[in-house]
């Protein structure tokens, strides 16, 4: 981007075509992503091991059990630096406590026990000192009553925070627990269990974000950055961070919403039909004024007038209707009309503009196989000799560019309308900053339609030195465009959202080389259970063992990482994922589906 | 569900042997519904509710006692947490703060402090809760006092 900025000015009316080093610079954009991308992509087989990378952190730095890092982390949304931050501010004891994690000893319970019958406070039976369960908590009730309090909080959809049973005890139950407890009396609760963690990673986590895609690929994506931003899930959607909408910069997400909703509630036709016709009061069906008199006949045959809508004689002047009076109302009801006329016509000419060049975006979609095909009749011409990468970056940069242009108009018909801004601005201001706005757009729109028409041309059939006449335009084109991009953007940014005084408003920056696709996350296999996940990633790794450690099948106490990754594994791509899935059963749960909350 | 069948039995005969240990306090038992409970209580004493008996009504849902039961007043009560017209109890152990460690005795026990103590800021009787508020304690003791006569206590005569 860089070099881009830097070398502008050899570009204009320089016929060296120094600026192929950038362009190759521009070749990694499509087909490589680089793999340092700021945002990750988490599968259903690497969402185990994200999770367990925050887990080990918090577990390590801390020294805690496992269930008690998870319960902190879930505390704090995820977010381990706010976590110290709050260990190194307020104190150990404290971050515990607030989390609902107990600070009692665990040796300090375990001399409690006792080898006689224990009564349990729930249920109020003796029961054998085999079949209660303490909580790290102190509390100890029978497994039954803890049983039956964990299906009621899972089907509450509170597997994150299942307390203690006990009056007042604010304790986290151990998750270890639960699942030991649930799995025996109902596999499908504790399975759903199993699922609320690991979606707790998604879901209560403000870095991470379902891909929205439709049907859903799997698919959650990880930023490392700003929250403003858009990006492309693996599965080829982009997306707006923030509001999980298509992208839409330069439109903040407000602007947007709202965009999208004046488009489908056809309320403009809605007004459009009441500044037109009026009812007729007799068959209440729109009748539309026809000529200049203020008296109008609906087909019904009945006359009414047009300025109050009531029912009249048909005898009438130029100025008046015969027994009938309304005259006052009617400079206010040419108001309201006007009124209304104006804002749909504003509307209309925004919308026209951002439909025409989303339309344009459309064809220009189906143009990238006719230039693929152009381009390899060329190679095969000149035997592969010659470089054609400026055509396709050329292609990009439209794409790229058209988009903007596009998603250009709903901003501007916010910006400089009165639903949002109204009072940030004086009359004066607003018209000098939609000049200011509109000659950095009009720069964009001449310069992309330029690029258009050259892009589209067919260089196959000419002649040496024209296809050399269009590869340069297409080369200063590609670089100009960009720049014009980044200027609305510096307008944007500078002069227009960031001088609002009342609100702040945000906008997905731009991006020379278009929304970057998260890159999968990397897994370092640095411990057995995430070793064991990332084998649910690889097809070769079908090692029979840790699938049938089942819940129930074993009594030695199992890893939960194994269970939820064989539970978690893609489900439906190759046949042999397929054939597991079977001997697997209800373990698996799929991501695509929400999970339940009865 | 059997298990809060079993529960609300042991609770009914640990409520028969106590009888005499909380005289505030008398649970009754549907005779044909272990599900339906009544209670009656006393107005704990230095209160507008001294000298009244309240009668509650018990609806114990089947997943007893890891939920709470279902408890309002059949007596007419002026208090600024109790709905003066269906009877409802703003509480919050009947609520999200409900543990199973709870029983039909222990709940009664919690309504008579509620009664003594009422909170003003979450009322379910707002008239009430704005005397109480507002200040007017004498307002809000007499009108108490008034609703006891009237409704909790045996008529004389
Ligand atoms: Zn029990
Ligand atoms: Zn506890
Ligand atoms: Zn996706
Ligand atoms: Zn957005
Ligand atoms: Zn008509
Ligand atoms: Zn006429
Ligand atoms: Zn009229």
């Amino acid at each position: 981007m860089a070099d881009f900025e830097t070398s502008d000015d050899d570009y204009y009316g320089d016929d060296s075509l120094d600026g192929l080093d950038q362009e190759e610079d521009d070749l990694l954009w499509t087909p490589q992503r680089t793999p340092s991308s700021a945002s990750k992509v988490i599968t259903r087989a690497s969402l185990l091991a994200a999770q367990r990378e925050d887990l080990k952190r918090v577990t390590e730095m801390l020294t805690l059990k496992e269930h008690h890092a998870r319960t902190l982390l879930i505390h704090h949304r995820w977010d381990v630096e706010r976590l110290l931050a709050v260990l190194v501010e307020k104190g150990r004891d404290r971050l515990f406590t607030e989390a609902g994690i107990p600070i009692l000893d665990a040796a300090h319970q375990a001399s409690a026990r006792s080898t006689s019958s224990i009564m349990c406070n729930i249920c109020m039976e003796d029961i054998s000192p085999n079949d209660v369960t303490t909580m790290d908590c102190g509390h100890c009730f029978c497994n039954d009553c803890w049983t039956e309090h964990f299906i009621i909080k899972i089907k509450e959809g509170e597997s994150r925070r299942v307390r203690c049973m006990a009056h007042k005890c604010n304790a986290i139950c151990d998750e270890a627990i639960i699942r030991n407890l649930v799995s025996v009396k109902d596999p499908e609760v504790a399975e759903r269990f199993e699922r609320f963690l690991l979606e707790s990673y998604i879901e209560d986590n403000g870095k991470v974000k379902w891909c929205p895609s439709v049907p859903h690929c799997g698919n959650a994506i990880r930023i490392d950055g700003d929250s403003y931003c858009e990006v492309e899930c693996t599965c080829g959607l982009q997306f707006c961070f923030r509001c999980s909408s298509e992208a839409h910069s330069p439109c903040s997400c407000l602007m947007w919403e709202l965009w999208i909703k004046k488009c489908k509630d056809e309320s403009e036709t809605v007004n459009w039909l009441t500044v037109h016709t009026k009812p007729c009061p007799k068959c209440h069906k729109p009748v539309e004024k026809n000529g200049g008199c203020n008296l109008v006949t609906c087909l019904c045959g009945q006359y009414f007038c047009w300025l109050c809508g009531g029912a009249t004689g048909r005898d009438h002047t130029w100025t008046g209707i015969a027994g009938h009076s309304c005259g006052r109302y009617k400079s206010d009801h040419n108001k309201v009309a006007e009124r209304a006329k104006r804002d749909l016509n504003r509307y209309m000419h925004y919308h026209n503009r951002y439909k025409a060049h989303m339309d344009s975006m459309k064809r220009e979609n189906k143009l990238r196989e006719t230039v693929q095909a152009t381009i390899a009749t060329s190679e095969s011409k000149d035997d592969g000799f010659r470089d054609y990468s400026w055509v396709t970056n050329g292609l990009n940069r439209l794409f790229r560019s058209r988009r903007v242009l596009s998603y250009s108009y709903p901003f501007a018909f916010y910006m400089f309308g009165d639903d949002l801004f109204k009072d940030d601005m004086t009359e004066e201001e607003r018209q000098l900053k939609q000049n200011l706005f509109e000659d950095q757009q009009q720069q964009l729109e001449v310069t992309v339609e330029r690029l258009s028409k050259f892009i589209e041309e067919k260089f196959d059939k000419l002649p040496e030195d024209k296809v050399k006449e269009i590869r340069m335009h297409i080369i200063n084109l590609t670089v100009l465009v960009d720049t014009c991009c980044k200027n609305m953007y510096e307008c944007i940014e500078n002069d227009l959202l960031g001088l609002l005084q009342s609100t702040t408003h945000s906008i997905a920056p731009y991006t020379s080389k278009g929304i970057e696709r998260a890159s999968e996350l990397s897994v370092c296999p640095d411990s057995d259970q995430i070793l064991n996940s990332s084998k649910a990633n690889d097809d070769d790794a079908h090692d029979p063992s840790w699938v049938s450690s089942a819940p129930g099948t074993d009594s030695e106490p199992r890893s939960e990482g194994q269970v939820s990754c064989a539970s978690l594994d893609d489900n439906g791509c190759s046949s042999r994922k397929r054939a597991r899935e079977e001997t697997l059963g209800s373990l698996l749960f799929d991501l695509n589906l929400p999970a339940e909350v009865a | 569900m059997q298990a809060s069948r079993a529960r609300l039995f042991k609770e009914y005969k640990e409520v028969q042997r106590e009888k005499s240990v909380d005289p505030d306090i008398q649970l009754l038992c549907d005779d044909s519904n272990i599900f339906k409970w009544t209670a009656l209580i006393k107005g704990p004493s230095e209160t507008p509710y001294e000298g009244g008996v309240f009668q509650l009504a018990f609806a114990i849902p089947e997943q007893y006692p890891l939920l709470p039961p279902q408890v309002r007043f059949l007596t007419k009560i002026f208090h600024p947490n109790v709905h003066f017209k269906t009877g409802e109890i703003c509480l919050d152990i009947l609520k999200n703060a409900w543990s199973p460690a709870w029983t039909l005795q222990s709940v009664c026990r919690a309504i008579i402090a509620l009664m003594a103590h009422p909170e003003p800021d979450s009322p379910l009787n707002c008239d009430s809760g704005n005397l109480l508020r507002s200040g007017d304690l004498r307002g809000y003791q007499s009108m108490a006092k008034m609703y006891t006569r009237l409704a909790a206590m045996p008529k004389k005569g």
